[in-house]
C-alpha cells in the first residue's frame, strides 16, 4: 500500500471514528403506556402508529433536538390494559424507576385524568391528547396540557350553530350511554333549545346494542331534517348501516366517533359520504404545510389514511414535545415554561395554551366528501362547503 | 303499535335471531356431547371473521366461499382441542368428574391465546368490508343484501342439522350421546368419534357464523365476548344440551330484543336481556322450551 | 388447629406488606397495593367457590357496588364510614340476592353468578344514565401510602378470615356440602345457612377492596368497574395458587403479579398468551395449584 492509499484510509479512519461517536450519543427515553389489550385495544393502535411514526421521522434525521445537540429518541411502552389503576402505575414506574427523560400521553379521557396527579406530585410535565371532557378545565393547570379542541361544551354550543346556519330546524338525538357521548348531549341539548331547533326524538342506547331497527323506524316516521348520532365506531357503522336499509332521508347526519377512522370508509362505502363527524385536522388545509406530508407519510407506512382526529391529535403533541425540548432541553420546568407559553407550529397550524386548553384552534367539525375528509365549519377554517346528504 | 306488527321489525328480528341461533347450535353441540362449558366460542366467531375479511381483502374471495374455508379452519381448531386437551380427560372417569368446572378454565384460556394471537398478527385496529350492501325492497321491508344472505345461510345450516341429527344415523349417535351417554356407550355408539365430529362441527359452525357476521359488522381481535355471552344465554333459554329447543331460543331472544327495546326503549336492551337470562336461571334452570328435565 | 398456626400466615402478610413502604420507592408501594388488592379479592372468593363449591364467576359485582358506593358518596361522608358502607352494601346484596341464587347448582350457578354481574352493570349504567352522569371524578382522593394502608390491612384481614373459616365449624360444614350436599342435609348440616353465610362474607371486603381502587383512580365509570376481567383473574389466582388452604391464593396473587412486572407491561399480548397456556397447563396437569407442589413436596421430605 502506497503513503497516499495510507493517508486516505486513515483519514476515512478518522471520519468514521468521529461518525460513529456522534451517533452514540445518548438516546432520549421517552415513556409511555398504552391500551393494547382490553376496553380501548381498538382505538389505541391510531395513536401509537402516529407515535411510531414521529420517532422514526425524527431519528431519520438524526435524532431529537435537545437545546441544540440531536440524540435519537428510544421509547419506553408499557401496556395499560385500558385501566387507569394499572396506568397511575406504569407513570409511576416510568418517572422513578424506569427514569425516563420525557413522557407522552395515553389513550383516552379516564386515563388522563389519571395520571393528571401523578404528574404533578412530581412535577413532571406531559403533553396530552386524546383526552376530550369539559372536566378537564378542573384539572390544575401545571403539568398537562389538551391540545384538543373537540371538547364537549364547545361542541354543543358550535353542533347547534351549525344546524341552525344549514337551516336545520328539528333533529332526531340518539345517544350511547358511554361518557363521552352523555357529556357532549347534557350541553347540547340546551344548545339545541336556545337556537330554537326542535328535538323529535330522543333516545339512548347500552354500549353493546345490536340493532337499532326500532329506534330508527321511530326517527323515519318523525322525519327529521337532521339526525345527530352520538355513537362509538361499532355503534357508528350499526347506525350507517340501519340507516341505510331503512332508508332515512335527513339531509344533516352526524356521527360522533367512527368516520375520521380508516375502516369506517372500508365497512360503509359511498354510505360514509357527506356524514359530519367531530375533528379540527384536515389534509386539505393549503395553509398548514405539515399537514399533507404527515397524511402521506401515515398512509404510506401504514397502508390506511390516519385517524383525523386521534392519531392528528397524538402527533400534535409529539411535534409540540419537541418544539419544546429544542427550545428547553430536558430540564422540567423550563419545559413546562417553554410548553405553557409558545406558540407552536403543528400540522393542525399553530397552537398555543392558556392553562390546560388550546386556545388557538377553533371548535370544528370535518365532512366526508368522496375519498377526503374536509374542514365543514366554522366557515374561517372550511376546507370545503357543507354538502348536505342526498343518498345512503 | 303499527310499529310492532311491522314487516321490518320482523325482519330485524328474523336475521338477529337466527344468527342466535346458529351461534347457540354450535355451543349447544359441544356441550350436549361432552358438558364442554366452551366460553372460547365467540373468540371462533371472531377468527371466521377474519378468514372472510383476509379471503375478501388480499384474495378478493367472496365470504360465501369464505364460509367453506371458514368451517375447515373451525373444524381443523376442533380436531386439535379434541385430540390434544379433551380426549384424555374425557375417557378418564375420574377427570371426568371435575370436567365441566376445568373446561370452563381450560377454554377460557384457549380464548384468551386465541384474542391476543388474533391482535399480535392483525393488530387491534378494527376492520371491515362492503360485501351485498345493497337494499332490496319486499313490499314496504327494507333488507340489506348481506343481512338476507345471513338469515339464509343461518336457516340452512340450523335446518340441515336439525335434520341430521333427526334423521341420520350419525345424527341420533349424537343425540343419544347427549341424552344418555352411559345408554349410548352400551348400545355400541363410538362415544369417542360421536365426541371429535361434535366438537369440530361446533367449532365450524361458530366459525361459519363469523363470516355471516363479518359482512354485517367491524371486525376485531377482542370483538368475540358478545357472541359467547350470547351463545350461553341461547342455549341456557333452550335448556343445556337441547339441540332443537336451543334453535327455538335463538328466535326468542332475537324477538326479546327487538321487540322488548320496541315495546320499552332502547335504554332498556341489555337490561331486558340479562335480566329475562337471570330469571330463567333462578327459576327454570332447565330451558324454557323442551322437557323439564336439569341435564346432569 | 393451635393458636399459632392460624395467625402464621395473616402475620407474614402483615409483617411482609409493613416492610414494603419502607423500601422509600413509590413504584414498589404501587406494586403492593395491587398485590394486596388481589390477596384480598382472591381469599374472599375461596370462601364461598373454594370451601363451599359454589364457583362465582361474578365476583366483580361485589366490587363494582363497592366502588359504586364510594362514588356516590365522596365528598359528602368521611373516609372510613364510605369504606365500611361499601362492605357493607356489597354484603346487603348478597344478603338479598343469596337466597334465590344459591338455590341454583353447579354449571347453572356459575353461569348464573356471571349472569347477575352482567345485569347489575348495566343497571347501574341505565341508573347513571337516568340521573344525567356519565362517569364520576373523585378530587382530593387519599394517596398512595395511605392507601396501600388499608389494602394491607383487608389481605390481612381475608387472610385471617379464610384461616379462621376454615378451621371453624362454619368451614366444616361448607366441606361436607361441597363433597355432596344431599347427605350434608340428611345429617343435618344447615346447608342453606352455611351457603349464605359464606356467600356475604365472601362478598364484603372485595366492595370495599372496588371502593379502594377507585380511590386510587379518582375515577369511577360503570363498564371499567365492573369489569369481567377482574372476575376471571380472581378465578385463575386461585386455580394456579391452588385454593386448598389459604396459602394457594397468597401464592396465585404474587405469582402472577411477578410475572406481569416481567412481562406483561412489555409484551402485552404475549403475557396474555402466557397467561392462557399456563392457565391450562394447570388445569390439566396442576389441579392442585402452586400450592399443592409445596404441599406435596413437604410431605415427601421427612422432616
Amino acid at each position: 500500500m502506497n503513503r497516499r492509499q495510507l493517508l486516505t484510509g486513515m483519514l476515512l479512519a478518522t471520519g468514521i471514528a468521529i461518525a460513529g461517536t456522534a451517533q452514540a450519543a445518548d438516546p432520549v427515553r421517552i415513556g409511555f403506556s398504552i391500551s393494547k389489550t382490553g376496553l380501548f385495544a381498538a382505538a389505541a393502535p391510531s395513536q401509537l402508529n402516529a407515535y411510531e411514526l414521529w420517532r422514526d421521522q425524527v431519528n431519520a434525521q438524526g435524532g431529537l433536538d435537545v437545546g441544540g445537540t440531536k440524540r435519537p429518541i428510544e421509547f419506553v411502552v408499557y401496556d395499560d390494559q385500558s385501566n387507569p389503576a394499572q396506568a397511575v402505575r406504569i407513570y409511576e414506574k416510568l418517572i422513578t424507576d424506569d427514569k425516563v427523560d420525557l413522557l407522552l400521553a395515553p389513550w383516552g379521557t379516564p386515563i388522563h385524568f389519571a395520571i393528571a396527579p401523578v404528574l404533578e406530585k412530581y412535577k413532571f410535565p406531559m403533553v396530552g391528547n386524546s383526552a376530550a371532557s369539559a372536566k378537564l378545565r378542573d384539572i390544575k393547570p401545571g403539568y398537562i396540557w389538551f391540545p384538543t379542541s373537540a371538547i364537549p361544551d364547545k361542541m354543543g354550543v358550535e353542533l347547534a350553530a351549525m344546524l341552525k346556519a344549514n337551516k336545520v330546524s328539528s333533529i332526531a338525538l340518539l345517544s350511547s350511554v358511554l361518557p363521552f357521548s352523555k357529556e357532549i348531549k347534557s350541553f347540547l341539548l340546551p344548545a339545541l333549545d336556545k337556537e330554537g331547533i326542535k328535538v323529535l326524538v330522543n333516545e339512548e342506547y347500552p354500549p353493546d346494542v345490536t340493532d337499532m331497527t326500532a329506534m330508527l323506524t321511530a326517527v323515519k316516521s318523525a322525519k327529521p331534517d337532521g339526525v345527530i348520532v352520538l355513537s362509538y365506531p361499532s355503534d357508528s357503522v350499526l347506525y350507517a348501516k340501519q340507516a341505510k336499509e331503512l332508508g332515512i332521508q335527513a339531509p344533516f347526519e352526524f356521527v360522533l366517533v367512527g368516520p375520521t377512522m380508516d375502516f369506517f370508509q372500508k365497512v360503509l362505502g359511498s354510505a360514509s359520504n357527506d356524514i359530519v363527524t367531530i375533528g379540527h385536522w384536515s389534509p386539505s388545509r393549503k395553509d398548514w404545510p405539515l399537514a399533507k406530508p404527515f397524511y402521506d407519510a401515515y398512509v404510506a407506512r401504514y397502508h390506511e389514511i390516519p385517524d383525523h382526529l386521534d392519531s392528528a391529535l397524538a402527533y400534535i403533541s409529539c411535534e409540540i414535545l419537541q418544539q419544546a425540548v429544542a427550545k428547553a432541553g430536558l430540564d422540567h420546568e423550563k419545559l413546562r415554561e417553554a410548553i405553557a407559553s409558545t406558540t407552536f407550529d403543528t400540522i393542525n397550524g399553530p397552537i398555543q395554551f392558556k392553562g390546560v386548553e388550546n386556545v388557538t384552534t377553533p371548535t370544528s367539525f370535518l365532512q366526508v366528501q368522496g375519498d377526503k375528509i374536509e374542514l365543514v365549519w366554522p366557515a374561517s377554517v372550511a376546507t370545503a362547503p357543507y354538502q348536505p346528504k342526498t343518498s345512503w | 303499535m303499527g310499529v310492532l306488527l311491522s314487516g321490518q321489525l320482523l325482519f330485524a328480528a328474523l336475521s338477529t335471531g337466527a344468527l342466535y341461533a346458529l351461534i347457540g347450535l354450535g355451543l349447544n353441540l359441544v356441550y350436549g356431547t361432552m358438558r364442554l362449558l366452551n366460553v372460547a366460542h365467540g373468540d371462533l366467531v371472531m377468527i371466521g371473521a377474519y378468514i372472510a375479511f383476509w379471503g375478501f381483502t388480499l384474495l378478493g374471495l367472496s365470504p360465501v366461499f369464505g364460509i367453506g374455508f371458514a368451517a375447515l379452519a373451525g373444524a381443523l381448531l376442533g380436531w386439535a382441542t379434541y385430540v390434544c386437551l379433551f380426549r384424555r380427560m374425557l375417557a378418564t372417569p375420574a377427570l371426568l368428574r371435575r370436567l365441566e368446572g376445568n373446561s370452563l378454565l381450560i377454554f377460557f384460556g384457549i380464548s384468551v391465546i386465541l384474542q391476543n394471537l388474533a391482535a399480535l398478527a392483525f393488530t387491534a385496529s378494527p376492520r371491515g368490508y362492503l360485501y351485498l350492501d345493497e337494499v332490496y325492497h319486499l313490499g314496504n321491508i327494507a333488507m340489506t343484501g348481506n343481512r338476507l344472505l345471513a338469515l339464509g345461510v343461518a336457516l340452512v345450516i340450523c335446518l340441515a342439522l336439525y335434520l341430521l341429527l333427526r334423521l341420520h344415523v350419525f345424527g341420533l349417535a349424537i343425540k343419544a350421546l347427549i341424552e344418555r351417554r352411559e345408554a349410548a356407550l352400551i348400545v355400541g355408539v363410538n362415544i369417542d368419534r360421536v365426541q371429535l365430529v361434535s366438537l369440530c362441527l361446533g367449532f365450524a359452525i361458530a366459525a361459519v357464523a363469523g363470516v355471516l357476521v363479518s359482512t354485517t359488522e367491524q371486525i376485531s381481535p377482542f370483538m368475540g365476548f358478545p357472541f359467547t355471552i350470547s351463545a350461553f344465554v341461547v342455549i341456557i333459554l333452550g335448556g343445556l344440551g337441547n339441540i332443537s329447543a336451543g334453535l327455538a331460543a335463538g328466535f326468542l331472544l332475537g324477538a326479546l330484543q327487538i321487540y322488548g327495546v320496541a315495546l320499552t326503549s332502547a335504554s332498556f336492551q341489555s337490561v331486558l336481556v340479562y335480566g329475562v337470562f337471570v330469571a330463567v336461571l333462578l327459576l327454570r334452570p332447565q330451558g324454557l322450551l323442551g322437557r323439564g328435565r336439569v341435564l346432569r | 388447629m393451635t393458636r399459632r398456626r392460624v395467625l402464621e400466615l395473616p402475620l407474614l402478610v402483615a409483617v411482609l406488606g409493613a416492610v414494603l413502604p419502607l423500601s422509600g420507592s413509590s413504584y414498589l408501594l404501587g406494586i403492593g397495593f395491587s398485590l394486596c388488592c388481589w390477596i384480598a379479592l382472591v381469599q374472599s372468593w375461596t370462601v364461598l367457590s373454594a370451601m363451599a363449591g359454589y364457583v362465582s364467576l361474578g365476583h366483580v359485582v361485589f366490587y363494582g357496588l363497592g366502588a359504586y358506593v364510594v362514588a356516590l358518596s365522596w365528598g359528602a361522608l368521611p373516609l372510613p364510614v364510605i369504606l365500611i358502607l361499601a362492605g357493607a352494601v356489597a354484603g346487603v346484596f348478597a344478603l338479598l340476592v343469596g337466597l334465590p341464587v344459591l338455590r341454583v347448582r353447579g354449571p347453572y350457578f356459575v353461569i348464573l353468578t356471571f349472569g347477575i354481574a352482567e345485569l347489575v352493570k348495566y343497571v347501574v349504567i341505565l341508573i347513571e344514565s337516568r340521573l344525567g352522569e356519565f362517569s364520576r371524578l373523585m378530587f382530593g382522593a387519599p394517596d398512595l401510602p395511605w392507601l396501600y394502608g388499608i389494602a394491607l390491612g383487608l389481605a390481612v384481614a381475608a387472610t385471617l378470615g379464610a384461616v379462621l373459616i376454615r378451621g371453624s365449624r362454619l368451614g366444616r360444614g361448607l366441606l361436607a356440602l361441597r363433597e355432596n350436599e344431599e347427605a350434608a342435609e340428611t345429617v343435618g348440616v344447615p346447608t342453606t345457612r352455611l351457603k349464605l353465610i359464606a356467600f356475604v362474607l365472601s362478598a364484603i371486603i372485595p366492595g370495599v377492596v372496588g371502593g379502594l381502587v377507585a380511590l386510587r383512580t379518582a375515577y369511577f365509570e360503570p363498564m371499567q368497574a365492573f369489569d369481567p376481567t377482574v372476575s376471571f383473574t380472581i378465578v385463575t389466582m386461585a386455580v394456579v395458587g391452588g385454593s386448598d388452604d389459604a396459602r394457594g391464593p397468597l401464592l396465585g396473587a404474587v405469582f402472577f403479579t411477578l410475572l406481569s412486572e416481567l412481562l406483561w407491561a412489555r409484551l402485552p399480548q404475549f403475557y396474555m398468551v402466557v397467561l392462557g397456556v399456563l392457565l391450562i397447563f394447570f388445569v390439566l396437569f396442576i389441579p392442585r395449584g402452586i400450592a399443592g407442589i409445596m404441599r406435596s413436596r413437604l410431605r415427601r421430605s421427612p422432616s
